[in-house]
């Protein structure tokens, strides 16, 4: 009897459980939301890593066309990725966005991509389409873009030399111009600009401020940086330096009302006093023995 | 005729079915559709922070599914003795733009959700001080300084608050006591009392840390704490990541760089530049928030007054508010 | 022959006393224990849902416990240091009041701890004090100091009891329940009254009395450290360990001619407790009100004379939320005693009584007035709407675990006179010896 109770308790629940959700996810289609008071936005950009791999980042999200801040991701749509060969769509792989509706694929440095007769590469992010949203595709035309960064110091003037240039057909550098970029150096949290200009002739060379603190040992990451350029994309390169000047005051504090061990003089003088308080305590404690024993 | 332990067996597996399906379920739809159903579930619901936001499926359907990042960063949990030694080599320090503040509340706001505090609990206040008649108001959020001498650490008498070589100043709840000397020797009354029970204090669902001050317990003191937990993965403090204005700059000392998550610049350039001072310099607390004075304003005071009628009310006492009322603008 | 004689006759005094106990004190008991039981079910109602039933909330985060505390340790140390040099420089009529002195000095220092154990949030983890001190803390040191004067107060208190535990174990006709007498036995450590065991006992209660009036000086100035090493408007004053101490001894005092005057009247002591030991203790009280108004002068005159910004904001709060309790604590607290005991004519024992009262309540009012309105008027001010954030107000869990306080307070003085003479018996013997011995000496 209590064997048929707990199973027909146990169905009951799977069946609230699936009409809940069959009925609950019409319930939030029909009360506020609306799918049609929303514009899908799809927009698809390029990062260049320091390692020269590159990143392709979608982002696929349903703005409120009244209401520009609510702003809804989607998530767990498979978006592929795709680099053109000549007139077709090689596909390099699949992503599904995140909880913030981001999809990233890294097509790694050593993979080879078809460069079109301007020198462009050219990526494609599609969105396949469902039942209720509709299909997508954003391409991205970008050049492959390599930036070097040198430190070098001569005449005991600490220099940074950078080197942009593409590679032709049969790998040669190809210098490029006119290019807006940052330097910056690397924080715990952020990157500190330090120096921007243009790149002539494919070079830029600065001096490096002598008074950046780097880490304990002087330690600290040199970040070169392109932002969202018409040709090459976004492009980052990083270099390891070694030209901090940390100071080294680092001595962490003893002794001190606030630290875990007090000033040696409290110790002292508490021992003093205590010794001195309690000594007569006990003195008395032990002649009151004696007392004692006296009267026996 | 099944006896009383197969009988057990039966329902510890119906129970993990039921689960089972559950989590399923809760992978597309997510916990909220389960929370009227049987008291199992319960202990899901509660193992969630309570935050949820709308996404949207592949198939167009709006749902919800739990926040992730909240509270939740478990790669930077760490235990209580590696809390009171601190992030190695840094030297925290948080610079505030009162230039630049309209009284946005954000920061409050986004530090009580961050450590899941009351409407009422405020570890960063905001406050209207004007320093005399005559002199311009200006709107004062005021976190814990995190000084390089504290009061409240020198009294402490068990050793529940202390100070860390990355200047952060942090409680342990386990170790408090409650006598709450701390809180009547800081002179910028910057720590608060937890007073009696409440609900929160028996979520357990991430195991105590003294960087995360979560959960809170009764009798207890608790303060702003820089949000370490946050720092050890790389991001800014709630307070300094929600401001709009770009008003809170934090930063490490020793890098001398500082950021507010739009600009980063030299710590000391912008202290020399803008004039830095520390609030109340001649206590010898030597506090680790700097100011940067209310000079150039980019807002008229008045914008910060678009708040809630009783927060309106706490700065009744301020003789510029006490002037608007008069002229009739509150 | 005579001796014993006159032993016995001196005892039938204090005899009633420690036989019976006539109805009126039982119900005076059975009161207490009912305020006291009134206090335990409001302590049960603070543990069960936290701190919250009291008045303090975020700003004052002290309130009438800290007070009560405060107030209580200030009499225990009074009490110390006056019986310390009462028997130090065995001043002549030390006899009729040591006693009351001894009681009230351990008596109010284990109450007045109790009320900071209230104070404190998590009871539950009191043993870290002990597991991971601070010796930094101004609490740590208050601890060990309250301990020490604890310990060496009862170390006194007994010593001065032993001589006459002897007497009650002598005595066969002292008619009380069999477990007495063995308590008497037992604690009267085989005292005999020998000359050797008397030389040593008279060493060691020298000793403890000098220690005793050391630690009280010590202890109380620790206590007032608590609030003086802080940065607080109001409490970050030089003078305020010797203002705690001269305030202590006054209330101290105090409370000392309220007890005289009680045990006098309800156990009919009038040939023991004199008008002379009034008068005495009266013109004690009068040189303490001087000083105590002296040194309250100095500490609020220069700081309105000074004008500080913040010291102004204080002195504002006091003469304006709290101008009542101000002026009575400072005004009427010094001067009414003051006027009663200047002139000879209102030197009775009602008057020095009475003077005494408004002294006790002034003193408290005092310590409230010191703990409160600094709390009230922080450096950075106070912008919050919820009233009880901005002012304290006592909630009747505080007031009735004061009262509860000062019940057991009378409750275990009550019993405890019922349990040990309250005029030190064995120097009564000793006093009438000696005059024995000078009209001997005069006839001869």
């Amino acid at each position: 009897m209590q064997q048929m109770k707990h199973d027909i308790k146990y169905i009951a629940r799977i069946l609230t459980l699936t009409g809940l959700i069959i009925s609950y996810s019409h319930n939030i289609a029909a009360q506020e939301f609306e799918l049609s008071d929303y514009k899908m936005g799809f927009k698809l950009s390029t990062k260049k890593n320091v390692d020269n791999s590159r990143t392709l980042e979608v982002l696929y999200q349903a703005t409120n066309k009244k209401d520009r801040k609510d702003r809804i991701p989607i998530v767990e749509a498979l978006i592929e990725f795709y680099a053109s060969y000549q007139d077709s769509l090689v596909l390099l792989g699949g992503i599904k966005t995140n909880n913030n509706g981001i999809a990233e694929y890294i097509v790694p440095a050593s993979k080879a991509i078809y460069v079109n007769e301007e020198g462009f590469q050219t990526f494609t992010a599609k969105f396949a389409g469902s039942e209720g949203l509709k299909r997508q595709k954003k391409s991205v035309e970008v050049k492959d873009l390599f930036l070097e960064l040198n430190l070098a110091e001569e005449d005991s003037i600490k220099t940074v030399y950078l080197e942009a240039f593409l590679k032709d057909s049969i790998g040669e550098k190809v210098y490029v111009e006119d290019v807006d970029l940052v330097f910056s150096v690397g924080g715990m949290l952020s990157r500190m600009p330090i120096e921007d200009g243009t790149i002539e002739d494919g070079r830029y060379e600065f001096e490096m401020p002598d008074d950046i603190p780097g880490d304990l040992n002087g330690d600290f990451k040199l970040y070169a940086f392109i932002d969202d350029h018409d040709e090459y994309g976004t492009v980052l390169q990083m270099s390891e330096s070694n030209w901090g000047v940390f100071d080294d005051i680092q001595v962490p504090e003893k002794n001190k009302l606030w630290t875990d061990a007090a000033p040696i003089w409290m110790y002292i003088v508490l021992t003093i006093l205590l010794v001195g308080a309690w000594a007569n305590y006990v003195y008395a404690v032990v002649k009151l023995w004696r007392i004692k024993k006296i009267g026996m | 005729m099944k006896n009383k332990n197969t009988e057990k067996k039966d329902n510890n597996r119906r129970k993990f079915l039921q689960l089972g399906l559950l989590s399923g379920v809760s992978a597309i739809a997510g916990t909220t559709l389960v929370s009227n159903l049987s008291q199992d579930t319960e202990e899901e619901k509660k193992a969630v922070s309570g935050e949820m936001t709308k996404v949207l499926t592949p198939d167009g359907k709006l749902v919800e599914i739990p926040v992730e990042s909240l509270n939740h960063y478990p790669e930077a949990h760490v235990s209580t003795k590696e809390a009171r030694k601190g992030i190695p080599n840094r030297k925290f320090v948080m610079v505030i733009d009162l230039a630049k503040c309209k009284n946005a509340r954000k920061c409050v706001e986004a530090c009580q959700k961050g450590h899941n505090l009351d409407y009422n609990e405020e570890f960063m206040k905001v406050q209207l001080i004007q320093d005399n008649e005559q002199a311009s108001p200006y709107w004062f959020p005021k976190p814990c300084f995190h000084c390089e001498e504290p009061p409240c650490v020198t009294v402490c008498p068990t050793g529940a608050t202390f100070k860390r070589e990355d200047n952060i100043v942090l409680i342990d709840n386990e170790r408090c006591i409650g006598c709450k000397f701390c809180v009547t020797s800081c002179p910028y009354s910057a720590r608060q009392f937890n007073w009696g029970h409440k609900d929160k204090f028996d979520n357990k669902e991430q195991a105590y840390s003294p960087e995360t001050q979560l959960p809170a317990s009764e009798g207890t003191v608790m303060k702003c704490d820089f949000c370490p937990d946050l720092l050890r993965a790389g991001e800014l403090p709630y307070c300094a990541k929600s401001c709009p204005m770009g008003v809170i700059y934090f930063g490490d000392k020793n890098e001398d760089i500082v950021t507010n998550g739009e600009e980063t610049v030299r710590f000391s350039e912008l202290i020399n530049d803008r004039g830095g001072y520390r609030h109340l310099e001649h206590l010898g607390t030597k506090p680790n928030v700097y100011y940067l004075p209310a000079v150039n304003r980019q807002f008229p005071l008045e914008r910060g007054f678009n708040i809630d009628e009783d927060v309106i009310e706490r700065y009744k006492k301020v003789p510029y508010v006490q002037d608007l009322k008069k002229k009739g603008k509150l | 022959m005579s001796e014993i004689v006159k032993k016995r006759v001196i005892d039938k005094k204090f005899v009633t006393i420690l036989e019976s106990t006539p109805n009126s004190s039982k119900i005076w008991i059975a009161s207490l224990v009912l305020i006291i039981l009134v206090g335990l079910y409001a302590f049960i109602l603070q543990v069960l849902h936290g701190h919250e039933v009291t008045g303090m909330r975020d700003n004052v985060v002290w309130g009438v416990y800290i007070i009560n505390f405060i107030f209580f340790v200030g009499i225990s140390y009074s009490g110390a240091f006056i019986s310390g040099i009462l028997h130090f420089f065995d001043t002549p009529w030390k006899n009729a009041v040591s006693r009351i002195v001894e009681i009230i000095t351990v008596l109010s220092l284990i109450i007045g701890p109790i009320f900071i154990l209230l104070c404190i949030g998590r009871l539950d983890r009191l043993h870290y004090l002990f597991l991971y001190p601070r010796i930094q803390s101004p609490i740590t040191w208050d601890i060990i100091a309250i301990m020490t004067d604890l310990v060496g107060c009862f170390i006194y208190l007994y010593l001065t009891f032993i001589p006459d535990f002897a007497i009650l174990r002598d005595d066969e006709k002292l008619d009380v329940a069999p477990w007495r007498k063995k308590v008497y036995r037992f604690l009267a450590m085989n005292y005999q009254d020998t000359p050797e065991q008397k030389a040593i006992l008279k060493k060691i209660t020298r000793t403890m009395s000098a220690m005793i009036i050391a630690m009280a000086i010590v202890a109380y100035t620790v206590l007032a450290w608590i609030f003086s090493l802080t940065l607080q408007p109001g409490w970050n004053s030089s003078i305020f360990a010797p203002y705690f101490i001269i305030a202590g001894l006054y209330s101290g005092v105090g409370v000392i001619i309220i007890c005289m005057f009680a045990v006098r009247k309800f156990f009919k002591l009038d040939l023991y407790i004199r008008k002379v030991h009034f008068i005495g203790a009266g013109v004690i009280l009068l040189v303490l009100a001087m000083l105590y108004g002296y040194f309250t002068f100095s500490e609020y005159f220069p700081r309105w004379f000074s004008h500080k910004k913040n010291d102004v904001q204080l002195l504002d709060t006091l003469f304006s939320t709290y101008f009542w309790e101000f002026i009575l604590a400072n005004y009427i607290g010094v001067l009414v005693p003051v006027m009663i005991l200047f002139f000879k004519r209102f030197r009775t024992i009602n008057f020095i009584t009475f003077a005494a009262v408004i002294a006790v309540l002034g003193l408290w009012l005092n310590r409230y007035l010191i703990v409160i309105p600094t709390l009230e008027t922080p450096y950075l001010p106070i912008q919050d709407t919820r009233p009880e954030f901005i002012h304290y107000t006592a909630t009747w869990i505080e007031w009735a675990l004061s009262a509860a306080g000062i019940a057991s307070f009378c409750l275990f003085f009550t019993l405890l006179v019922r349990f040990v003479p309250i005029i030190p018996v064995s120097e009564l013997v000793e006093s009438a010896q000696k005059s024995k011995i000078k009209v001997d000496q005069k006839r001869k």
